[in-house]
């Protein structure tokens, strides 16, 4: 597979202020599909800014962002917001599930904007659950779990929509090193099964896990490179 | 695939099924039932003022027009006004007979109040009048009224040419006779008249319940009085009301039909099942003043809500909600926390009514408008106090709210 799941074509954005802050400048990559890349970089290096931007929930000043192939610019809200749920799944450091839903239902919140129907999506969501091994926790609480396990769900979340590309902001920040290692195999098992991951963190050691590491600085690419799968 | 050749863009739009719609805008208050619960109570508050307000002075006024109903409004009273120079009229003494010999006239009796008093015997002062009075009638009254014997009978051809009274309900009481067993009698402008029957009180004629009723023949022999009539009253067929009305002066007096006074005493009734409403519509404010502090409570629950979950709205966001389906989710939610008041405002207020008008021994009718009135009004104030936050909701950048600590 050599699709182009991600182009960003000189991408910049700008906020407003007294000087304007570029925190992302003319940024150009393509992302194939099946690929695992991290996207580096120190705090205040333009990371967040970057994965909002591929993540269609901000918009670059300047350049453009395909997604599968889809200029989002020239999208409405409506169609952002579509294009998300079925080509984009996020993992947030923080897991952010819905508390007092199950997890099959945090799960199947992903279909949700696609109009699935509820039978469909309890389905795909038992599915997905049972794909990062959290089959036995379909109908718990995310107040019944622990740090790992919610981080799965989020993951299932994020994958049960089978998009074109999953990204995964800092997917390990707030889980301690045992569990840290079980999620980084989790992505690195999906990534073999095909998802497209993108990993947006300031690990170095997490990147290190990863083929394909772009470094950035100060909103610019400073060093895009690649491990052939053998090390990996 | 090339990013040249985009896909068409159309292909892609976020949608959410009506039952989905449900289904998140009730996350919030399942999440947080006691919330939910508190927050509802100010539009059941309201609502069920209003329902209640409605409600009881709806079931007053069935009662008064049920009463009404019994009563009929075809009775109508005759009584001598004033002349050209304000001094008291008199009617003519053959007016009943005049009115009678109406059309649509199904009878008609007269009364001619005495001066004379009536006391338990003759030890008790003259001046000690206990608000009773004595009236001269005719056999035909009881009917003309419909009123119903308490004991006894009523007076007739001839009982009324005899020293017999019969008493209205309030005479008989305060003169202590409540049996005729034996054979009360009262003491009338100087005569012993035997009792021969109590009255049942009169709706319409409060006054009559405190007279003592002698026959007229007996008052012009015995009591050497003339008798003229003070009220005549009279039953016409129901239809024809108006048209009696209209000759009534003149048939009764037609030398000066100025001088006469024509009534229907069940307007006085009638009036009073209106007369409320000045007072129905104050209370409805305040049961509207109700409603708008518990719309305001929602506004304001529903404002922390959006703080509080500008995560879930950041997250639902990410996964390809609109912002159309944030507010949406916010005013449906907003919408259902008040219909839950306003079901739970209906029950009270239904409730309240029956309470009251069972406690008051009235009819309990409570009108269906009321109801659908009020849960109407209780959906209208939700989704109003659901498109402020809704706003607010749908305005919340998706990448603040997802952002770690954000």
């Amino acid at each position: 597979m050599s699709d182009t799941v991600l182009e960003l074509k000189n991408v910049s954005r700008e906020y407003p202020g007294v000087p304007p802050v570029r925190a992302i400048d003319n940024v150009t990559l393509k992302v194939m599909s099946g690929e695992y890349t991290a996207i580096v970089g120190a705090s205040g290096s333009g990371k967040s800014t970057l994965l909002n931007l591929i993540g269609t929930l901000d918009r670059p000043t300047e350049g453009s962002v395909f997604i599968d192939g889809v200029n989002t610019s020239q999208l409405r809200d409506r169609q952002v917001a579509g294009l998300r749920s079925a080509r984009i799944g996020f993992v947030f450091q923080q897991f952010h599930l819905l508390e007092g839903m199950t997890a099959v239902d945090n799960v199947a919140t992903g279909l949700i904007y696609q109009g699935a129907s509820r039978r469909s999506r309890q389905e795909r969501s038992t599915t997905a659950l049972h794909r990062v091994g959290l089959g036995h926790r379909c109908d718990h609480t995310p107040a019944m779990m622990s740090g790992g396990e919610r981080q799965r769900v989020a993951i299932a979340r994020a994958l049960v929509g089978d998009p074109a590309i999953v990204l995964a902001d800092e997917p390990t920040g707030n889980l301690d090193s045992k569990t840290s290692d079980d999620i980084v195999a989790l992505l690195e098992r999906l990534n073999a099964e095909g998802s497209t991951i993108v990993v947006i963190t300031h690990d170095r050691e997490l990147a290190q896990r990863i083929p394909r590491r772009i470094s950035l600085s100060d909103g610019q690419i400073v060093d895009d490179a690649t491990t052939t799968k053998e090390h990996s | 695939m090339t990013a040249v050749a985009s896909p068409p863009a159309t292909r892609f739009r976020s949608r959410l099924r009506p039952s989905d719609l449900v289904r998140t805008g009730t996350s919030g208050i399942r999440n947080r039932p006691g919330r939910a619960a508190f927050t509802a109570v100010g539009i059941a508050i309201g609502i069920a003022s209003m329902v209640a307000v409605l409600g009881i002075s709806a079931s007053s006024r069935a009662d008064l027009l049920a009463e009404l109903d019994r009563l009929g409004t075809n009775l109508l009273q005759v009584q001598p006004g004033q002349d050209l120079f304000g001094e008291a009229a008199t009617l003519p003494a053959d007016a009943p007979l005049m009115i009678r010999r109406i059309g649509p006239v199904d009878g008609a009796a007269s009364v001619a109040k005495l001066q004379a008093t009536v006391r338990r015997n003759d030890q008790i002062p003259t001046s000690a009048r206990n608000g009773l009075t004595v009236h001269a009638t005719e056999p035909g009254l009881i009917d003309t009224l419909e009123a119903d014997m308490r004991t006894g009978r009523f007076l007739d051809a001839a009982s009324a040419q005899l020293p017999t009274v019969v008493l209205g309900s309030v005479a008989a009481e305060r003169l202590g006779i409540t049996n005729l067993q034996l054979g009360p009698r009262v003491w009338i402008a100087d005569r012993w008249f035997a009792v021969i029957g109590v009255l049942e009180p009169m709706a319409l004629h409060a006054d009559l319940d405190r007279t003592a009723f002698i026959g007229l023949p007996v008052a012009r022999t015995e009591l050497g009085v003339k008798g003229l009539p003070s009220t005549v009253y009279l039953r016409t067929v129901p239809s024809q009301v108006n048209n009696v009305r209209a000759v009534l002066a003149r048939t009764a007096n037609p030398a000066d039909p100025n001088e006469v006074q024509v009534a229907r005493p069940s307007d006085a009734l009638e009036a009073r099942a209106q007369v409320d409403q000045n007072l129905q519509r104050l209370l409805l404010g305040l049961g509207g003043v109700a409603l708008l502090v518990g719309g305001l409570g929602i506004a304001n629950v529903m404002i922390i809500s959006v703080l509080e979950r500008r995560t879930e709205i950041g997250v639902r966001r990410a996964l390809g909600a609109t912002k159309g389906h944030i507010a949406v989710q916010f005013v449906v939610e907003s919408t259902l926390l008040a219909l839950l008041g306003g079901l739970f405002g209906v029950a009270i207020g239904y409730a309240a009514t029956a309470g009251y008008a069972r406690r008051q021994g009235w009819i309990i009718d409570l009108p269906m408008e009321a109801l659908v009135l009020g849960v109407a009004a209780a959906l209208a104030v939700g989704a109003l106090a659901g498109l402020y936050p809704a706003a607010r909701a749908a305005r919340l950048d998706p990448a603040e709210a997802v952002r770690p600590g954000g």
